[in-house]
């Protein structure tokens, strides 16, 4: 049973974005109150400025985010956090950020949609919505936390994946997850690696040499130059050459349009965050994410405490899809389950050409979560 | 191209546009003199290039920042530039250098699609100039109306003259607690002033500056630059400079003031709860591996707070627990909701399919149990404490009527309830919650133990 070497905290997982945030070294919040992601500002709120930071009430959604991509540019480590709804208003600057390559951090906590929607109700309905916002199909990097300490862990993944790669990223999580109280075990957050974005150094002299948006290879991701500082910052959210420059019909920009791609393309190793719970006679495997995630660890466990054989694949990054990994990791399995608390099976749509000669199962309904049972009885 | 800003010498360039570049504008464009006039009063200041940050909006005006080699250039979306210059103006005063000046270019046509943007950034008074090229319609998409036509002006979207006023928006601006507002015409003398003005302004300041679209004003209205102050007082807009105050100080200044003087040391890592290492079995005690618990009262009644001391007494007793709140979307009305479980295994599956015990105290409560159809989850062991008022419209072996809110009042009514609930089934240790309690209002036994457990020994040896 428990003992006291844990860590123990009472969080839910807005309260934890809000302390990975901190953790990964946030300096700037802009908000705007939105149920069930209110959790996240007003957390924000009460830490920012303590560690000298700034949070900040917006007056909408489009104001939260572009305040964000401007401190940003200006060198500050930024978040903004919202669900659907604001979502919706904010993906005009989820581009902006991407094509300027401003590090961003964008946390979403899903509710029952469409519009307004069932604002305290539960839901995983946003799993295309959270990805494919870019006119011209751009990768959004999410990651999706099944509990408050892994949205910790994963806020701080975000922005270290954010400043690495110069990009947006998305820590999707839903109403379940962001307002659920829970106890956390704190142990080995505080190990976390922070990483910062590569920024070219005041100091130096290779002025001529370096481009705003300078790249060998198509994957490179280019140094950071702050608003402000000595180098000229040219950022633009029209298409453009390296130095910023809108050129139309010009291989050069083309090649800075494909390099905001193949930045994520080239590193997709690096984007894989799966944890696969085995159990190598089985022939089922269930694949899940955030709040059904968790209800397959319970099913998991009923289903091995009563002899039956299962696997269970947590996927804590969404998007780029691990496609190589789930071919892989599911060629033992006869039957794969994947239950989304959605509609019309949204992720597994996506995934299902990877299990070829498998028979896939989606368990999918609004409006409550998951129950195991529901899951259990479809185990082979 | 020179990317070294601080390289550059202003004294020895005499400019910090792009040497040789060719403004874009049709002839006569009003855009020309306006780029050609801040550039002056650039100069006239002598800012640092780097400490100059230029950003421009949608439409001709948008295509100065390649006119400007020699300062920071941020080209935006639609409408949005006013709000990028406030995140960038804000994360340098608050948190960096202190010494940026951000600058806007915006048209009509972006000023009012940003319209909320300004009036946010002169609310908080931050350090944005924001420059309007106002030359009543959208020049680049082939001169449509705008929300700043003059009445009667003709554009290709309003070809019997525009019935819809113009927007007076130095009055939003005031309106907006700005403190630096001026209207001024293209080919104002003093126009350079005014920007080095604005621009030197510690905090939000705002030049609506009225200018000609040659291209698709002037041949349909037949103006000339002449006509420009007409326009505005017809409209009854006003020109000149129309506030220039310094009764609030930049936003950077109130927040070091007033927020950032709060400081405190942040611990992420500290105040862990003292877990005990109870080795205790609910499977053993309870016949269930973990107890799920439904506490429902009033909004207002401090249902969910009293759940959150539950769970904090289990915590420190060792177990893992979740805790989910439910109300209305009006927060402070109707019922109130909190489902527990407290468990000695980790808890994957938050939900309540096989209730320990509800406990009730208000008629919002029982309705919403039913509606919610919490009941038909319930067996024949699930413990029901509710208060007296009630009528509970199922039956199970262990029900507990008790005058909840009347003994302990309202506000403790739920607490009194968890109070008779841990009393009677003993989870774990009941001295923490005790201690709790009185942490928190001060000696237990005169709350609860006198009243209620007197009550509930007395029913239960019925
Ligand atoms: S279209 Fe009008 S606003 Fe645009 S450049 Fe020509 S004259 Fe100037
Ligand atoms: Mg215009």
């Amino acid at each position: 049973m428990t003992n006291n070497q844990r860590k123990i905290k009472l969080r839910n997982g807005n309260q934890m974005i809000a302390e990975g945030a901190i953790y990964a070294g946030c300096k700037f919040f802009a908000g705007y109150p939105i149920t069930p992601a209110s959790g996240i500002y007003k957390g924000m709120i009460d830490m920012l400025p303590h560690v000298g930071g700034l949070a900040i009430p917006a007056p909408d959604e489009i104001s939260a985010i572009a305040y964000c991509v401007g401190a940003s540019m200006r060198g500050i480590k930024s978040m903004t956090a919202t669900s659907g709804p604001g979502w919706s208003l904010m993906v005009e600057t989820v581009q902006y950020a991407l094509i300027t390559e401003t590090p961003l951090v964008i946390a979403m906590v899903q509710r029952l949609g469409p519009a307004t929607g069932g604002a305290t109700q539960g839901a995983q309905g946003d799993i295309l919505f959270s990805e494919f916002i870019t006119s011209g199909g751009y990768t959004i990097p999410v990651l999706y936390p099944s509990n408050p300490k892994e949205c910790f862990e994963l806020t701080v993944k975000a922005f270290n994946w954010s400043e690495k790669f110069r990009i947006p990223v998305v820590i999707l999580t839903d109403k379940e997850i962001g307002m659920t109280t829970e106890t956390v075990d704190y142990t080995g957050l505080k190990n976390l690696t922070v990483i910062d974005r590569n920024t070219i150094s005041a100091n130096s002299t290779e002025s001529n040499n370096w481009q705003m948006y300078e790249f060998k290879s198509l994957s490179d991701v280019p140094r950071f130059a702050p608003v402000g500082g000595k180098f000229k910052v040219t950022a633009t959210g029209s298409a453009h050459n390296k130095n910023g420059e809108l050129k139309k019909n010009d291989p050069e920009t083309i090649s800075v349009l494909i390099h905001l791609e193949e930045k994520i393309n080239g590193h997709l190793e690096e984007f894989v965050d799966l944890i696969l719970d085995e159990d190598k006679d089985a022939k089922t495997l269930i694949i899940s994410f955030g709040i059904t995630a968790k209800t397959m660890k319970e099913v998991i466990k009923i289903s091995r405490r009563n002899n039956n054989k299962v696997s269970g694949l947590t996927i804590r990054a969404l998007y780029p899809i691990p496609e190589s990994q789930l071919k892989e990791i599911s060629k033992p399995y006869e039957r794969i389950i994947i239950p989304e608390e959605n509609l019309s099976g949204q992720y597994r749509k996506l995934v299902h050409h990877l299990f070829e000669g498998k028979e896939v199962i989606g368990i999918n309904k609004i409006g409550s979560m998951i129950n195991p049972n529901e899951i259990l009885e479809k185990i082979l | 191209m020179r990317h070294d800003l601080s390289q550059i010498n202003i004294e020895i360039e005499c400019t910090y546009m792009t040497k040789g570049a060719v403004m874009p504008f049709c002839k006569g464009c009003g855009h020309t003199h306006i780029l050609r006039k801040l550039d002056e009063a650039l100069i006239k200041l002598n800012l640092n290039p780097h400490d100059v940050c230029l950003v421009t909006d949608i439409g001709c005006i948008g295509l100065a920042d390649y006119l400007f080699d020699k300062v920071h250039t941020v080209h935006t979306t639609h409408g949005r530039s006013t709000a990028f210059a406030t995140g960038i103006a804000l994360a340098d005063k608050v948190l960096s250098t202190k010494n940026l000046k951000t600058i806007v270019l915006i048209g009509d046509g972006g000023a009012m699609i940003g319209l909320l943007h300004i009036v946010n950034a002169a609310l908080l008074n931050t350090d944005v100039t924001v420059i309007v090229a106002n030359n009543f319609l959208f020049g680049m998409t082939g001169g449509q109306q705008s929300s700043f036509s003059p009445l009667e002006f003709i554009t290709q979207t309003s070809p019997y003259g525009n019935i819809i006023p113009p927007l007076d928006l130095c009055k939003v601006a005031m309106s907006s607690k700005a403190q630096f507002v001026a209207r001024k015409i293209s080919t104002d003398k003093d126009l350079v002033d005014v920007f080095a003005d604005a621009i030197s302004y510690d905090g939000f300041s705002i030049v609506e500056v009225l200018e000609l679209c040659t291209e698709y004003a002037v041949e349909k209205n037949k103006l000339t630059g002449k006509d420009l102050q007409r326009i505005a007082e017809e409209h009854d807009h006003h020109l000149g400079i129309l506030e220039n105050r310094k009764t609030r100080s930049e936003f950077s200044l109130e927040y070091s003031e007033k927020i950032l003087s709060n400081k405190k040391t942040l611990d992420l890592f500290n105040n862990f709860i003292n877990a005990e290492n109870l080795e205790i079995d609910f499977t053993k005690k309870f016949g269930k591996e973990k107890l799920e618990i439904i506490i429902a009262g009033s909004a207002g009644e401090k249902v969910q707070s009293s759940a959150a001391i539950l769970c904090q007494v289990a915590a420190q007793s060792g177990f893992f627990i979740t805790q989910k709140n439910d109300n209305p979307v009006t927060q402070g009305s109707g019922f109130s909701l909190s489902e527990v479980i407290i468990s000695s295994e980790e808890i994957f599956y938050t939900g309540v399919d096989n209730p320990f015990a509800f406990i009730i105290v208000s008629s919002d409560a029982l309705n919403e149990i039913i509606s919610q159809r919490l009941f038909e989850k319930v067996n024949k062991n699930t413990i029901i404490i509710y208060d007296e008022s009630l009528e509970i419209p199922i039956k199970t072996e262990k029900m507990y009527s008790l005058p909840l809110r009347r003994v302990c009042s309202p506000n403790k009514a739920a607490l009194g309830g968890i109070d008779v609930l841990l009393n009677l089934t003993e989870p774990f240790p009941l001295q923490l919650f005790y201690s709790e309690i009185e942490k928190r209002f001060g000696k237990y036994d005169a709350l609860y133990k006198d009243n209620l457990i007197k009550i509930l020994t007395e029913k239960s040896t019925k």
